[in-house]
């Protein structure tokens, strides 16, 4: 529906696309007469700012009814015009406020948006001792300044989209021209126009829609909350994604090698880092297979512990009136409630729930002989362990649970069998058409320098051939 | 996905296939040669070697088996070549499949467990039987470090306490002991026949060939070393220690201390061994694919079926795992025929192809 010039008319059928009550109108009138009217949402429009750009020029306006004379007097930085009543509605939704007037068949749009952002702060998941501190926040212009001010190149393209019918979020595809795989930035971008979903509350809801597997148990798209690791994701040839409302940024394509690396290890020594990534791996491995090994080991195969600990384990498991299995599986079954009910309980009282769950539960189901002191502390262990690669938590929980049933049915090969099919999933596993094992499988030796090992900045010469880029070279050397 | 790369043929040459020959054939080499088992070993390894150059050789014209033998002998008689390997495939699979179950059942438990505890296995071999056979290079590059690692450990643990001295003098069983192990351990080299379904799946190098005969006789160095180092360690007693891997590394002086550390490097073998002993079954699956098109559900109906038939095999001859090494030692002949034949006679038709 296009505006037809009469300003009466042209409010009322703007009335009928836009009827939420809390849309307002401000009528003025120009010193010279001509009338104006102003649109905007109440709770999303800076109004003060509205008063300063634009009514406060124009109450002293001279000139003809011509949107551009009118523009010109408005002294706000963001304003263009519009035909199309539908558009114009988008935009107060929006919060940028519409200007119409009598005799103009366009209406002035007014980016005076009020915008409420929290303070740019260390993202809590993936704190850091060593190098930048900040982290992205829930404003989408905010986020995409962070990516800018990080990467002043003109090859840097930041490609607006609106997903979901209803919420219309403004999602961000970022990536850099030139290194960038075509192919790659296509098939985001088409995954992303594809998408037909009502609300995007989150960026989470995104990488069902972007992953090749949907429902598969592993992760199939990269997460960050940091800026400094997205820009040197895209800068490695990756396209990121930048969700308006979230603070937690999508990059494709995901390698699983990307959780065992922390923003720090680039700012400490490498030999320092290398060692920091292997003992996050070991903490993984242990983490899951711990449990499952000391059930198989009590089961099916006592060789597994050397004499002494057997002798210590039979000590304490002599009067557990459960089966090793279900001892085992309860006390998991404490840990997570425990860890689920910690996270959502209101802080003061999340600390009193830990004093209770660590202490009096423990302590009392350990001398009341419901559970054994080596179940509680492998389990608690084996918690820990799993914090090493927190961005890996969901997957490996669930793993650590399928690892312990196949330990408790079958015993140890039951496990070697699990870890079969695991690895053999791993390996058929590929996303943007890149496989998510790689540098390891396929065995990119090259790419091993910044994996599990990490190498000298000067050493990795090239971008990451797992990933691919039009621009292989990364720095430049004498 | 379907494609592998030369050096994850390499890995599987030297560090995977290996595995395979390290349960049981040590025993029955023993049985038959004594203190010369390393020698059948070496003479079947320069004989398979020989094989796998010739196998990899067909590599350079980019062919799968199917189209290579449609164009030899006409697509008819290609199918019914296809089915005689997928025969000879199952056949092959039966001995690593029964070993591992007996070793499964001896070495994972304290007590002889039922004989559905290695049913999954089959689960898991019909899992990888369904994904297509280029799927394996990805994990023979997981593998490789992984069975290196096993081995290395569980051979460090072990030359401690062996005396190779046991292995002189040399020729003590004669020439009659020597080809009767030969003989007897012939259903365990089948490898060229499992890389001649890997034809047309890799693009040929300059020297893939050589370097891949060389990289399968380095994992025979490895079998040989183990060899000479069981026979060190049991000498008289080899031909009762089955599961020789196993075996080997419990000695060691630590691991009154430690416990059973050397259960680390054994369980690192298993799960080699595990993808291993599936793959027989996975190049029959696609033996049938090549020979008879790539329908939807034909590699799933095909994997779950075969894997079906072995495991009623499985609990059939639970108990009758001499006998089927016995029958199956009888039928050693069939082995040569397809590994060592086959290959060969398939590099004509290259020459005649490159004189068109």
């Amino acid at each position: 529906m296009k505006i037809c010039g009469s300003l009466k008319k042209d409010v009322e059928a703007f009335k009928k696309v836009l009827p939420a009550e809390d849309i307002l109108t401000f009528d003025f009138v120009s010193e010279k007469g001509l009338s104006f009217t102003a649109i905007f949402a109440d709770p999303i429009t800076d109004k003060e700012l509205l008063g300063e750009q634009v009514i406060r020029p124009l109450l002293h306006y001279e000139g003809k009814a011509c949107a551009q004379d009118v523009g010109e007097k408005i002294t706000s930085p963001e304003k263009r015009t519009e035909t199309d009543l539908t558009k114009l509605a988008e935009e107060v939704l929006a919060g940028n406020p519409v200007l119409f007037f009598e005799g103009m068949d366009e209406g002035i749009i007014v980016g005076t948006k009020k915008v409420f952002v929290r303070a740019i702060a260390e993202p809590t998941t993936d704190v850091a001792l060593k190098g930048p501190r900040e982290g992205f926040i829930e404003d989408i212009k905010i986020n995409t300044s962070l990516v800018r001010r990080r990467l002043k190149s003109p090859d840097l393209r930041i490609e607006f989209l609106k997903v979901g019918r209803r919420s219309q979020t403004y999602v961000a595809l970022c990536y850099l021209a030139g290194i960038s795989l075509e192919n790659v930035v296509k098939e985001a971008r088409q995954k992303l126009k594809e998408i037909d979903i009502d609300i995007v509350p989150d960026s989470s809801y995104l990488t069902h829609f972007l992953s090749s597997r949907p429902y598969s148990l592993l992760k199939q798209i990269g997460t960050t909350e940091k800026p400094d690791i997205f820009c040197a994701k895209i800068a490695e040839g990756r396209v990121g994604i930048l969700v308006d409302g979230s603070p937690i940024a999508l990059t494709a394509p995901y390698l699983i090698v990307e959780d065992f690396q922390s923003s720090e290890d680039y700012f400490v020594p490498s030999y320092r880092a290398t060692f920091t990534r292997l003992l996050r791996l070991l903490a993984l491995i242990v983490a899951i297979y711990l449990p499952a090994f000391y059930i198989a080991g009590q089961l099916f195969k006592l060789q597994l512990f050397p004499v002494r600990l057997l002798l210590t384990i039979a000590g304490s498991i002599r009067d557990i009136p459960f089966s090793p299995s279900l001892e085992m599986l309860l006390v998991l079954f404490v840990l997570e409630v425990l860890n689920e009910a910690s996270i959502r309980m209101p802080k003061y009282v999340g600390m009193a729930l830990s004093v209770v769950g660590a202490l009096v539960l423990g302590e009392t189901a350990v001398s009341a002989g419901f559970v054994s002191t080596p179940a509680i502390i492998i389990i608690a262990f084996s918690g820990i362990g799993l914090y090493a690669v927190p961005n890996l938590l969901e997957q490996t929980s669930v793993l650590r649970l399928v690892m312990l049933l196949a330990a408790g049915s079958v015993g140890t090969y039951g496990i070697i069998l699990a870890t079969g099919f695991v690895l053999f999933y791993l390996v058929t596993a590929e996303n943007f058409s890149t496989p998510v094992l790689a540098p390891f499988s396929p065995l990119i030796p090259k790419d091993l320098r910044d994996s599990l090992v990490k190498y000298d900045v000067g050493s990795l010469r090239t971008r990451p051939a797992s990933i691919g880029s039009k621009n292989k070279r990364r720095l430049r050397h004498e | 996905m379907n494609k592998v790369s030369v050096r994850q043929l390499y890995f599987f040459l030297a560090c995977i296939a290996p595995v395979g020959k390290l349960v049981v054939m040590p025993v029955r080499l023993s049985a038959k040669a004594g203190n010369d088992l390393w020698i059948p070993t070496l003479l079947l390894y320069l004989l398979q070697a020989a094989a796998v150059f010739c196998v990899l050789l067909l590599g350079k014209r980019r062919k799968s088996l199917y189209e290579l033998l449609c164009e030899r002998i006409g697509s008819v008689c290609a199918k019914i070549v296809h089915l005689l390997i997928v025969c000879f495939l199952l056949f092959c699979a039966l001995i690593p499949l029964l070993e591992q179950k007996l070793f499964v059942q001896a070495v994972f438990y304290d007590t002889l467990p039922s004989i559905v505890a290695f049913a999954p296995f089959f689960l898991f071999s019909a899992y990888l039987c369904s994904k297509p056979l280029g799927s394996e290079g990805r994990a023979f590059d997981l593998l490789a470090p992984i069975s290196v690692v096993g081995l290395v450990g569980v051979l460090l643990l072990s030359v401690s306490n062996a005396d190779y001295g046991a292995v002189l003098p040399l020729f003590a069983s004669g020439a009659k002991g020597i080809f009767g192990a030969v003989a007897g351990a012939c259903s365990w080299f089948f490898d060229p026949v499992l890389l001649l379904l890997f034809l047309g799946k890799f693009e040929y190098g300059k020297g893939t060939a050589y370097k891949g005969a060389l990289f399968y006789l380095a994992g025979g160095a490895a079998v040989i070393f183990f060899l000479i180092t069981f026979y060190g360690i049991f000498e008289g007693t080899a031909i009762n220690q089955l599961f020789a891997f196993t075996k080997t590394s419990k000695y060691y002086s630590a691991i009154t201390v430690l416990g059973r550390v050397d259960y680390l490097f054994i369980f690192a073998l298993s799960l080699v061994m595990t993808f291993y002993t599936a793959l027989p079954l996975h190049c029959a699956v696609e033996s049938c694919l090549q020979a008879f098109g790539r329908k939807k559900y034909l590699p799933t109906i095909l994997s779950v079926g075969f894997n079906l038939i072995f495991l009623i095999f499985d609990g059939l001859l639970d108990y009758h795992f001499g006998d089927v090494l016995g029958v199956v030692g009888k039928l050693f002949w069939i082995f040569p025929l397809f590994t060592l034949l086959l290959p060969p006679l398939l590099l004509p038709s290259r020459r005649s192809h490159e004189g068109a």
